[in-house]
Formats: structure tokens, sequence, C-alpha cells
């Protein structure tokens, strides 16, 4: 079995305010904390746990910084066999299938059995870079996994739908699966793992080293233009319902109705 | 099983013990969890069994208060044996959720709260506060704790620490945002590595700094370097034996006075391990109309509030009553007004305590530092 699994190092915005700098593109980061992103944990664990289970190799590619090293080591250090983090200011980062086209450009010529990403990214939230690579390597894809067999030749992904549902569907390899997080309980990477992972494979490489033409991943090629970020304004409104116990659950039945929630 | 040539046996010195039972006939924890360290350190020597051993959930209720270890007549400290086993699962990776993500905030961030770097100082905005750079003189060098700079509860120490230096008058600075974890939980959870890594570069960071010495805020950070850094050349003070000392030479007094029963709590950290008993108790009676209560467990038998030795994150299996639940029913009994500790840890544990048993009308828990601070602003 051979898999790859696409991480990403992004910030964390759940205990920092989030500020937009005065160029009205950008968010003020001196603030934030990094580290990878939940579901692709979550997508590091599962790829491990096959491999575990199955045998094979694990090849980790990421898109980021040198800083984000820390992050792939940990993955290394967890159990997975290489990597390969790309760094090249001209990628249209903001654009999902942009970022989709360069990882396929590191996945593409190589073969392989599977591709984990997380189901979505914390820092953008689009959803869709795990899908977008599956179509840019023409292979099957199932995106929310929650549990996956393999199969002979085949894998059965247990997909999260809407209202709790669990949709169950058998793809041929290659696939594309999109974790998301609660399949599993990621494993902690000691610092001696991790040290221990300095002596694994990790190579840093361009678009011109993974042979991608750059006019078809940058701005340029882009198809979303950033126009502006902005803080939603946060609207709140409580009604205090007074009068007898039942007075009480007649007007809320009454408001619950009305705002369709029943 | 070898851990760096070293045999466990050898490490934790199992065959000194003399299975006497002081440690396990001392240990607070064991009213209320399974826990027996005498069977552990009984068993340990037998390699074999270790993995066993490791896989115990009992391991885990450890406060790694010491008390085991001050009792112990041959000076074995039978809890580094749980720490040994707790390691084992740690280098596995299979450690509970809460205790994976404030280890690699650690590593990440250098604090265990998942908190940015980035925001250690953010307490001081507003303050009139000195920050140390590194190269320039200093007497007296601040080292803030993780706890204390993040958690809102407790930033109050470190700001009623400045205030009470300002006013003092004397020469010193907070260390700046790249302060980093002491590790004393780390050590404790038995991350072996990375504490490792955070003494070689805390000493380091530390060194640099031309100090006349180092004052911790948090007992938790005292006791650690104090143990556990041999390398740190400048002389390590907790804040009680600094204030004690202002007070003692006329440098700090008080304004206004506090008509209250005052019981003071020992952290384990403080108390036990760190041997400061005196300072935090002359401190209080310092205070113009402070009764100062004693508990029936007091000093090196002083009962452990449970948020040491990685409790913070590990919640214990067992349903008996908390001991910070008990010490609160037991400060309640002495007819104390306030229940104050020189330590963030206990302060939390004993706090929630105290709003859990429902006696927040009645009673207080404070850290020293905060009544010292209302007392220099009356």
């Amino acid at each position: 079995m051979k898999s790859f699994v696409c991480i990403k190092y992004v910030p964390d915005t759940s205990e920092a305010e989030v500020k937009v700098n005065s160029d009205g593109k950008t968010v003020d980061d001196s603030k934030f904390s990094y580290d990878i992103n939940d579901a692709d944990n979550y997508a590091v664990e599962e790829s491990v746990l096959i491999k575990e289970d199955k045998g094979g190799e694990v090849d980790v590619v990421s898109i980021g910084p040198k800083q984000s090293e820390v992050m792939i080591r940990m993955a290394l250090a967890k159990g997975c066999d290489r990597a390969t983090r790309i760094e090249d200011e001209r990628i249209a980062n903001h654009d999902p299938l942009m970022v989709a086209r360069v990882l396929a450009g590191a996945i593409k010529d190589q073969e392989f059995d599977l591709v984990f990403t997380g189901c979505w990214a914390e820092d953008d939230g689009h959803m869709s870079t795990g899908v977008a690579l599956a179509e840019e390597l023409g292979v099957n894809h199932a995106s929310m996994v929650k549990k996956v067999e393999v199969l002979d030749g085949k894998v059965r992904a247990h997909r999260e739908l809407e209202g709790g549902l669990i949709e169950v569907v058998e793809l041929e390899l290659p696939a594309v699966l999109t974790i998301q997080t609660g399949i599993n309980e990621p494993r902690y990477a000691p610092i001696r793992g991790i040290r221990q992972a300095q002596k694994k494979e990790l190579n840093v490489l361009n678009l011109d080293d993974l042979g991608v033409d750059p006019s078809e991943v940058n701005l340029d090629a882009s198809g979303v233009i950033l126009e502006s970020l902005y803080i939603p304004e946060i609207e709140s409104a409580a009604e205090f319902i007074e009068g007898e116990p039942e007075e009480k659950a007649e007007k809320l039945a009454s408001i619950l109705v009305k705002g369709g929630l029943v | 099983m070898s851990i760096e040539n070293q045999t466990f046996t050898e490490k934790y010195d199992l065959l000194g013990c003399i299975q006497c039972g002081r440690c396990t006939g001392g240990c607070p924890v064991t009213v209320r969890a399974e826990l027996n360290v005498r069977h552990f350190v009984d068993q340990a020597y037998d390699e074999g069994k270790l993995d066993e051993l490791a896989r115990l959930a009992e391991i885990w209720d450890c406060t790694a208060c010491h008390t085991c270890a001050v009792r112990c007549p041959k000076g074995l400290k039978p809890l580094e044996v749980l720490i040994g086993l707790r390691s084992m699962i740690v280098e596995s990776g299979k450690v509970e959720p809460t205790v994976r993500d404030a280890l690699q905030s650690v590593l990440l961030e250098g604090n265990p709260w998942e908190k940015a770097r980035a925001a250690r100082t953010d307490w001081m905005e507003g303050l009139d506060v000195k920050v140390a750079e590194e190269g320039q003189e200093v007497e007296n060098l601040i080292f803030t704790c993780c706890t204390i700079a993040y958690d809102p509860r407790v930033q109050v120490v470190a700001k009623n620490m400045v205030k009470l230096l300002n006013q003092a008058g004397i020469d010193y600075a907070f260390l700046p945002e790249d302060e980093s974890c002491c590790g004393s939980e780390v050590f404790t959870i038995g991350e072996e590595g990375l504490f490792e890594m955070l003494v070689e570069d805390n000493t380091e960071y530390l060194n640099n700094f031309n100090a006349g010495r180092i004052v911790t805020l948090s007992p938790h950070c005292y006791t650690t370097y104090k143990t556990h850094f041999p390398d740190i050349r400048i002389p390590l003070y907790h804040y009680t034996q600094l204030l004690d000392e202002l007070v003692q030479e006329g440098s700090l007094s008080w304004k206004g006075e506090l008509q209250k029963k005052i019981v003071y709590h020992d952290p384990c950290y403080l108390g036990k391990q760190g041997g400061i008993y005196d300072e935090p108790r002359r401190l209080l009676k310092s205070i113009p109309g402070v009764e100062l209560l004693e508990f029936d467990r007091r000093r090196e038998r002083s009962l452990c509030c449970e948020g040491g030795g990685g409790k913070m994150w590990i919640e214990s299996q067992s349903t008996e009553e908390r001991l910070a639940d008990t010490r609160i029913k037991d400060a309640r009994e002495l007819g104390a007004d306030i229940v104050a500790a020189a330590c963030p840890f206990c302060v939390l544990t004993l706090e929630d305590a105290m709003k859990g048993l429902g006696y927040e009308e009645e009673m207080r828990v404070a850290e020293i530092t905060e009544l010292l601070g209302e007392l220099i602003e009356a």
C-alpha cells in the first residue's frame, strides 16, 4: 500500500483576535500560533494506521514555509516515511484548484494507492482541495470520510453526510480520501521520535523542480480573485419570555414554529 | 528494557527499596484512587512486567506531590517510578489527547496551554513594567510561568508583582515573551526527551541574562529549576522569599488592614519540594488585622490539591471526593474567610472546589500576591 498524505500549516485563530491589515486582503498574523491543520492531523494518523495494518509507505506532501518543517517532522515521527515541502511564491495559495494542481504535480508521476487529505482547512475553509486534487490526478475520491476499510484493489469509505447520515461507498484504487476529524485519535509525536525522524528524507522543492508550469498555478491562472477581507458584524438578540411555565412553553413553541426551527 | 544504558531498576534504584510502606502510608491520593506506589516499586524491577504496569490507569493518578519521596527512609523517589512508566506510554505516542496537545504546545509555543508565544506578555499591557534585555544588568530577574502568563484567573499574580516591585523601588525586570515553560509538568507527565530539551534550552537562555537572581512566581518553576537544572548559574528564589525580604527590611508596607481569618495552604512544590514554609506565613502575618489559621495537615504534611503531576490535563477515573474539596471543607470548618496559597495551580483547583461546594458567598481563595496587591492600593 503506497500512500500520500497532504498536510497544511495553518494559524490557530481560536485564541487570537483576527485583524485585517490595512491592505484589506491579508490578516495580521503576529499573534497567531501555527500548527498542522486539524483534519490533516487525522489524515496523517489514518495513513499511518493503514500502513501499520497493511504495510507499505507513506509520503508527506505540503506547501508551506520553512517554519512548517516542525509539523512535517512530527508526521515523520508518527510513522510517515519521507516528505516533500513545496515552497514557491508564484503559487496562488488562496485558490484550492491552484493548490491542488501543485500537489498533483508532486504526486502524479509516482505510483500510489491512496492519497489522504484533511476534509477542510481551518484557515480558508474551502473544503475543495482534496476533491480538486482527485480531479487533477484523474482518480476516484470520497470526501468527509469517517471510516476506511482497505479491500483487495478497492477501498470502502464511510462518508459523513448532512443530518448525521453515513454513506458507504466503494472506490477502485487509486483514490483520494478527504478525512473528517474524529475518524481516529491522532497519536503524540515524542521529541525522541522527532529527533530520529531527522534522518528521514525531506525534500524542499519549487515549481521548476516539480515540473509544474507556473503560468498554470499563479495569480493569472486563478479564477478566484481575492477582493477584500472583512470581519463580519456580530449581531445578537435575546428575548426573555415572561409568564407562568405553561405560558412560557406556549410562547416558546410559537417562536420556534414561526422561526421554522421545529 | 534499558533507558540510555541504564536499566529501569538502576535508574530508579529499585533495589534500594525496603518495602517499609512509608510511601503508600503518606500518599494523599490513596484515599480516592487505586494507586499503590509501593506495589509499583516492588513490581517494576521485573522488566518483563513493565509494559503491563505502564498500561495501568492508576499511574496517571499520581500528582507528583512528593510526599512519598519526603517520607522514604532510603531517600528514594517512588513517584519517579510512575513517571518512568508514564514515559513508556508517552514514547509510544498513545497518550490522552489533552496530554498530547499540552506537550505539543510546549514544543511549538513554549507553554502547555495551547496559547501563542506572541501573546505571552499580553498581560503586561497598560502596566508600568520593566522587561529584561539580554546582557543588561538586573538584580531581580522575574520568571513569570506559563499558567500565570496566560490564565486570566491567575494573571493577577504577575500584575500585582509589578505593582509590589514598583512600590518597593527595587531593581527588577520580567523576562520577555521568549521565556519558555520550565517543564515541571512535562517532567511529571514523562516526556523525557522534551524535558531534556527544555533543560538544555532554558539553561542557556537564562544564563545569558546578567542577573543577580532569578525570582519565579510559581513554585513549580522554582522547584523544577532547583532540582533539575544544575547548570543555571544564577541563584533561584521564589517570590515569597523576595517579598518577605522586602517586608522585613521595610521596603514594603501595607496601607489599611484586612480583618480576616486566613488559612495558608502549603503548595507541595513550595513546601515539601522547595522547603519554603515560613516566608509565606510571615508575609500573611505582616498584614495588619490578619489572623493566621493553620490546617491540621500543614507544612510537609500538607494535603495536595491534585493540580500537579500533569493532572491539569489528566482526569482521574475516581469518583471519590477530590482532595481540593476536602481541603476547602477543612478550611470552612476552621472558620477561615480566606484560603491563601502561593501557587497558581493550587489557586485554580481550590477555587474550583470552593465554587463547586457552593461556598462562594462565605469564603475566598486567594493567591498571596492578590491580597498584598490590594493593600498597596488601599
